[in-house]
């Protein structure tokens, strides 16, 4: 018996074994940065995204730390726990064991992205409609951007799920309509270096 | 060299309770102490906490001297003590000290005492017409006091004090002083005259107005260098301070501070100096000048500067004391949640408080006068939480320690609210690990969860208020959500501790190294020891503890310390307090003096006639007569003299303070050669005479029985049953100070445990201290050590126990018999792990205990290079029926071994399956290294305890992971179970000897608090494991603490009975035997030879319990005689107009 993953979460039974015979423990730096939490809760506590979260963030710290096996790995990255942390530090900041949070959590989100790319896909296309509307003009134009993530997206349906809120936004004159352009390229180098630093890595 | 000169004197630093007993351990072996506090009273933290677990209530008087308690106060100990061989000194520091373990020179610096102590007689009169408030420190600032107050509202005889900081020294107290007691400091400040040197009119004026009109310092002005020196010269009494600028024309000030040093060299310079020219500042520092001051002034910097200044140059002389060995009994301070990110929002959001201030609360002397408690917008709490470790186990703030004593202190705190609001408060405790490590700390948890206190197991790290409601919001997760809000009305920050404030500077100055954690450093194994030959730490210098705790290391270091004085030749055994010759009066008829006290200016005859008369009407009264002050030493001499002239065969002092008084009757006994016995203080302080006490005291002189039981003989004789490490420490701590002592040891060596356990956590090694320890006992010429040697048989009391010892010499066949004869009894016959049959222990080789993994370890039968995974489960069979009771070593143990485990190997995997992690005090940090090395932790709770499965292909452990909810399934090479620690002491070894055995099978102290090692039966005494689960060095502590305890009966040749004990009637005695079960001190027993209750005169305390429940007023209190006692009754409850009870009767007739 590997794992019931079958199951669902609460009540699958997950077994140590003595001897990884795992694939190369990708979690290792992760855990290495949060190894002496005890599990106390403080960074649940405080994260104001808690509420939206499916296991809690002491849940997937612990799982980090007991994830020496790959179907713990695989089922934290099943969650969407840590995609959905903005960065606020407040973890980070109240932790009594003075912890990397923020960071282990950035460090979750690239392992992710490298790892599990089909998990991360919405992520991915995400930050890249991003990044490149930033690319183009030097600042994000939303409407653009969100166009770009739905065209990434390849979902026809997807678009829909956020009218509200863009009617809403376009009510209060907060995002302008607008279409792509293609801008005039003067962020091309650096984010050319950028590309570069990334590949030699 | 050492001086040929015997110190027979131990300074004790500190006198919070650690301090207290240390004190008085050495006090009571003869010993002459100085304890010194640099607060202005004794007692400590503990002045504040009225509750105490685990008993919650006081208790704090059992700590009194039980032998010669005559020597001593025998009152309330929380109101004050005194005892003869103690000199006490409030508001005292330790300056410096200098020399050898054995002969100290130490300098103590006193507070010049604004209110005389001899004089102030704690009226009140000065606070009451004060015109400052400032926030009350002994209320942890929730109440007002005045500047000039009592520092301990409950206390018999704290003189008052002034708060030299807000003082505005109006002088109002002066006047209201009925006594004169308030020195005049303004005066004092008007002595010391300050000389201001600049070329600006400005600044000498503001300077004068500052420093004179508003601080009222003597000031003088120069307006330039030449100016200065002239006026220096002519001075009559010197300048104490000069402020001297820098930058003058004619002469500069460097110049003039040259000039003026030559002058005056005694004389304190400080320097003036606009901030470009502080360079030339630090040049005069170089040459003399105290410190600098840069212009523009800011009057809130310059004024305290100023004033500190004037406090160290006006301090009293430093007083010079030669000691042998020094006690260091500081405590600690609390954590302030408010400082730093204070995500508590303590001080900020209302009805956030700390545990001591919520303990002010609860206290009937607190804010609240013990009304209910109510929120800051009046509404009712009704629900309050506890949040633990704050400010403790918190690595962002250099906390990797545990304060040890919050969980119970939380615990405490949430029953007494409980209680107090009859159930209906709603008690909540958040924490992380619930450490009830002590022994009888883990019941103490389950009585809180059988009154309804909720134990909730999430960190809180924030609390915020609704607007709206007022409430306190406290956000939490538990294992079941990913983060909820609750809401009460109050939040209690258990806040941790801290090194006391000060105390790094005293360890620099007596050059004692500091321990990672900032406290002071003890040597390996040792919790008393410090790197400094003779200074020993006693108390929270070296670590957070609780009394418990604090009175062992106390009780460990006073030993320690009285080796050191011994050695030095200033021994024990000389005679405590002198039998005086006294006038022998018994028989003859009563002819009191009744002398009152005046105060200064009331006379009180002359103020009550009517009281006068009717003292002067009693028959048996000889002399009724007013004296002018008592509280002086003119006038105490006044009585004195008095006394001897019309020699009266007893006395009656009306005073203040019978507190003190009671003290001093003892030196006018011996100036008037009359018994202390035939003398009464009562307390006639206030208006008119309090007939009632005058009338109940004299009843009580007219029939005084002076008969003393007379001394029993002593057998300065120790036998200590049991040679492991603490029996050894024991028979040495004795034997050091040169009395005789017998160790019986029932296995064929010496070591007990010490022979299988390998190091401490640490990693210090055990057997360097077991070769140690086992030559010097049996090379140690006052130690005989038998081993293969029991105690068959036992009999006997305190200073005469007998014990029959059977030693196997060639073997069981033919064992040898002898008879001891000894003066008291240490129980340390040790303890050892618990068996068990549970998660398969004795199927298979896989499933060992924590001792078999040592000894495997040790011998090297595991090759932890082979161990691909280990499971340790903790709390096995312990804290739950029938062992209800934590064994406090076996999570530092786990530790140990897991990190060992990782360290050797760390491709092991290491899982620990625990209740709760009790990594008190240091040990915390342990177990944060354990963490960070890799190894699992996983709690579980008592309802789902772990199983074990046994397969093919291994042995499986199943325990149910709480925080990502789902059970695992762990293969493991090797499973260690923790099955803590069971006492081996036999039931028929401690009822031979009249000791007590709890529930669990360990030693049952005589207080669990207040007499941590004592039985109650007087002289008999137990250490180590027999008395409780304990690590080595603090079994080590426990033992020193129970030899002193020891000591303490053998350095007298004779037990000598205090003047008040009981005494039986035999014709009247019907052997019921209820007093035997009455006698809190077991000093009663019924002699089967004779039939008879016969009492143990040096044991019994005089409390008066016996002759309270004796059915035949066959048990009486010598003094206080059924007929004396109806008198005074009497007289208490005759009508306020003098008619008495025959009049009332006669009424009731009509």
């Amino acid at each position: 018996m590997k794992t019931a993953q079958k199951n669902p979460p609460a009540h699958s039974v997950h077994s140590v074994h003595k001897t990884p015979t795992n694939p190369p423990d990708i979690l290792a730096p992760v855990r290495e940065m949060i190894q002496a939490c005890i599990q106390c809760g403080t960074c649940t506590g405080s994260c104001p995204n808690a509420f939206a979260m499916d296991i809690s963030p002491r849940g997937m710290w612990r799982m980090v730390i007991m994830g020496e096996d790959e179907s713990i790995t695989e089922e934290l990255f099943n969650t969407k726990t840590f995609s959905l942390c903005s960065s606020c530090y407040t973890c980070t900041l109240r932790c009594p064991r003075g912890l990397p949070l923020t960071d282990a959590i950035q460090a979750l989100k690239r392992i992710q992205t490298r790892h599990y790319p089909e998990k991360a896909k919405k992520n991915i296309h995400f930050y890249a409609s991003f990044l490149e509307s930033v690319r183009r003009h030097g600042r994000v134009r939303e409407t653009e951007f969100m166009t770009l993530f739905f065209l990434s997206m390849k979902n026809p349906f997807l678009p829909f799920s956020f009218a509200p809120l863009a009617i809403r936004l376009m009510a209060k004159g907060k995002v302008k309509p607008g279409f792509p352009s293609a801008g005039n390229g003067a962020l091309d180098p650096i984010f050319q270096k950028a590309r570069e630093l990334e590949a030699s890595s | 060299m050492r001086l040929p000169t015997k110190i027979g004197r131990g300074l004790v630093v500190g006198a919070g309770i650690g301090g207290i007993r240390a004190a008085l351990d050495l006090a009571e072996t003869g010993v002459r102490v100085t304890l010194i506090d640099r607060s202005p009273y004794i007692g400590g933290i503990l002045t504040q906490l009225d509750h105490q677990f685990p008993s919650d209530r006081c208790g704090m008087c059992r700590m009194l001297p039980l032998m010669d308690r005559d020597a001593g106060s025998q009152q309330c100990l929380r109101r004050g003590f005194y005892h003869d061989n103690i000199e006490i000194l409030p508001g005292t520091e330790l300056a410096e000290l200098s020399g050898d373990a054995g002969n100290f020179t130490a300098s103590l610096r006193g507070r010049p005492a604004l209110v005389d102590p001899s004089r102030c007689i704690g009226c009140g009169a000065c606070a009451e017409v004060c015109p400052i408030s400032v926030p009350d420190p002994f209320n942890a600032g929730l109440s007002q006091r005045k500047a000039i107050y009592s520092p301990v509202p409950h206390a018999a005889c704290a003189p008052y004090v002034i708060d030299t900081d807000a003082c505005n020294r109006c002088g109002a107290c002066l006047d209201a002083c009925p006594t004169g007691a308030i020195r005049l400091m303004s005066k004092r400040r008007e002595a010391f005259r300050i000389l201001v040197v600049d070329d600006e009119q400005i600044v000498r004026d503001s300077l004068k107005e500052w420093l004179h009109e508003e601080e009222g310092f003597g000031v003088e002005t120069a307006a330039s260098g030449p100016d200065a020196l002239k006026k220096m010269e002519a001075a009559e009494s010197p300048y104490r301070l000069m402020l001297l600028d820098i930058k003058m024309p004619e002469m500069d000030g460097v110049e003039a501070l040259r000039r003026a040093k030559e002058i005056d060299p005694e004389i304190c310079v400080v320097m003036m100096t606009a901030y470009a020219a502080v360079d030339t500042a630090v040049e005069a520092m170089k040459i003399g000048a105290l410190d600098y001051l840069i212009k523009p002034f800011e009057t809130d910097v310059l004024i305290p500067r100023i004033v500190s200044i004037y406090g160290d140059l006006d301090a009293d002389p430093a007083d010079e004391l030669l000691v042998g060995a020094v006690v260091l009994c500081g405590g600690t301070r609390l954590f302030s949640p408010a400082q730093g990110r204070n995500l508590w929002g303590h001080g900020v959001i209302p009805n956030v408080v700390t545990a001591i201030e919520f303990e002010r609360l609860l206290s009937g002397t607190g804010p609240l006068s013990g009304g209910p408690l109510v929120r800051a917008d009046g509404k009712p709490v009704e629900r309050i939480a506890w949040m633990q470790c704050v400010g403790s186990r918190n690595l962002q703030i250099e906390a990797d320690f545990c304060s040890s004593i919050c969980c119970m202190f939380a615990l405490k705190q949430a029953m007494l609210a409980k209680e107090k609001s009859g159930g209906q408060i709603d008690a909540s405790i958040f924490y992380m690990d619930l450490r009830t490590y002590g022994k009888p700390y883990q019941q103490y948890r389950d009585k809180a969860e059988e009154m309804g206190v909720k134990f909730r197991r999430a960190r809180v790290h924030s609390i915020f208020r609704e607007e709206k409601s007022g409430d306190l919001i406290v956000r939490n997760s538990d294992y079941e959500s990913v983060g909820h809000d609750d809401h009460f009305d109050m939040a209690v920050l258990s806040a941790g501790h801290r090194p006391m404030t000060g105390m790094a500077e005293m360890a620099e100055m007596l050059d004692i190294p500091l321990n990672p954690w900032g406290y002071m450093a003890t040597k390996p194994l040792s919790l008393t020891r410090t790197e400094r030959e003779g200074i020993f730490i006693g108390g929270s210098f070296g670590g957070i503890m609780d009394i418990n705790e604090t009175l062992i290391r106390a009780g460990a270091a006073a030993n320690r310390a009285s080796r050191v004085i011994h050695s030095a030749g200033g021994g024990l055994g000389e005679a405590v307090s002198e039998t005086e010759e006294y006038r022998d009066v018994a028989s003859e008829t009563p002819r009191i003096m009744a002398a009152l006290c005046n105060c200064f200016e009331s006379n009180p005859l002359e103020n009550n006639p009517d009281a006068a008369a009717r003292l002067k009407a009693d028959p048996e009264v000889a002399e009724v007569r007013s004296f002018d002050a008592l509280c002086t030493e003119a006038g105490w001499n006044g009585l004195c003299k008095r006394i001897r002239e019309s020699a009266p065969n007893r006395v009656l002092v009306g005073a203040c303070l019978p507190f003190i008084h009671a003290r001093r009757l003892k030196s006018l006994a011996r100036e008037t050669g009359l018994d202390p016995v035939y003398m009464e203080a009562v307390d006639i302080r206030g208006a008119g005479l309090p007939r009632h006490l005058l009338s109940m005291a004299i009843e009580r002189l007219k029939r005084v029985e002076p008969e003393r039981e007379p001394a029993l003989p002593n057998h300065q004789r120790a036998l200590v049953i049991g040679g492991g490490i603490a029996g050894m420490t024991a028979a040495l701590a004795i034997a050091d100070h040169g009395f005789p002592v017998d160790l019986v040891e029932s296995s064929d060596k010496l070591g007990g445990n010490l022979n299988w356990l390998e190091r401490t956590i640490e990693g210090e090694t055990f057997a360097p201290l077991l070769e140690e320890m086992s030559e010097k006992v049996t090379t140690h010429p006052k130690i005989e050590v038998r081993t293969s040697a029991t105690v068959i048989g036992a009999s006997g009391e305190a200073g005469d126990f007998v014990s029959v010892i059977e030693t196997a010499e060639a073997g069981p066949e033919t064992p040898k018999h002898e008879t001891l004869e000894h003066g008291a009894v240490i129980l340390a016959v040790g303890g050892r792990e618990a068996e068990t049959t549970a998660y398969g222990h004795g199927t298979s080789d896989a499933v060992v205990t924590q001792k078999e993994l040592e000894t495997r370890l040790k011998k090297g039968e595991i090759d932890i290079g082979k161990l691909g995974s280990v499971v340790m489960i903790q709390c096995v069979g312990s804290r739950e029926a029938p062992r209800n009771y934590c064994s406090r070593v076996c999570c530092a143990a786990s530790l140990k071994h897991a990190l060992r485990i990782r360290e050797e190997n760390p491709e092991t995997a290491v899982y620990v399956l625990y209740r709760d992690m009790m990594a008190y005090g240091f040990i915390e940090s342990y177990y944060t290294r354990a963490r960070r090395a890799g190894v699992i932790f996983i709690s579980y709770e008592v309802t789902g305890k772990p199983e074990v499965e046994f397969t093919e292909a291994g042995l499986i452990v199943k325990v149910h992971e709480p925080v990502i909810g789902r059970p695992l399934e762990i293969e493991t090479d090797l499973l260690v179970l923790a099955t803590g620690i069971t006492p081996d002491l036999p039931p028929e070894l401690a009822a031979g000897y009249g000791a007590k055995i709890d529930i669990n099978g360990f030693f049952e102290e005589a207080d669990a608090k207040w007499r941590p090692v004592d039985a109650l039966k007087e002289g008999v005494f137990a250490c180590g494991l027999t008395q409780a689960p304990r690590s080595v060095p603090e079994t080590i502590a426990t033992a020193e603490a129970a030899a002193h305890r020891v000591l303490r009966i053998l350095c007298r040749p004779h037990l000598t009975p205090a003047r008040i004990t009981a005494k039986v009637r035999h014709a009247y005695c019907a052997r019921c035997g209820q007093c035997i079960d009455a006698c809190p001190y077991g000093a009663r027993t019924l002699n089967p030879e004779t039939d008879q209750i016969i009492i143990h005169p040096a044991m019994c305390q005089g409390c008066g319990a016996c002759a309270a429940i004796c059915p035949n007023s066959a048990a009486v209190l010598e003094g206080f005689t059924l007929a004396g006692m109806l008198a005074a009754i009497d007289a208490a409850t005759e009508a306020e107009d003098g008619a008495g009870r025959t009049a009332q009767k006669e009424e009731a007739a009509q």
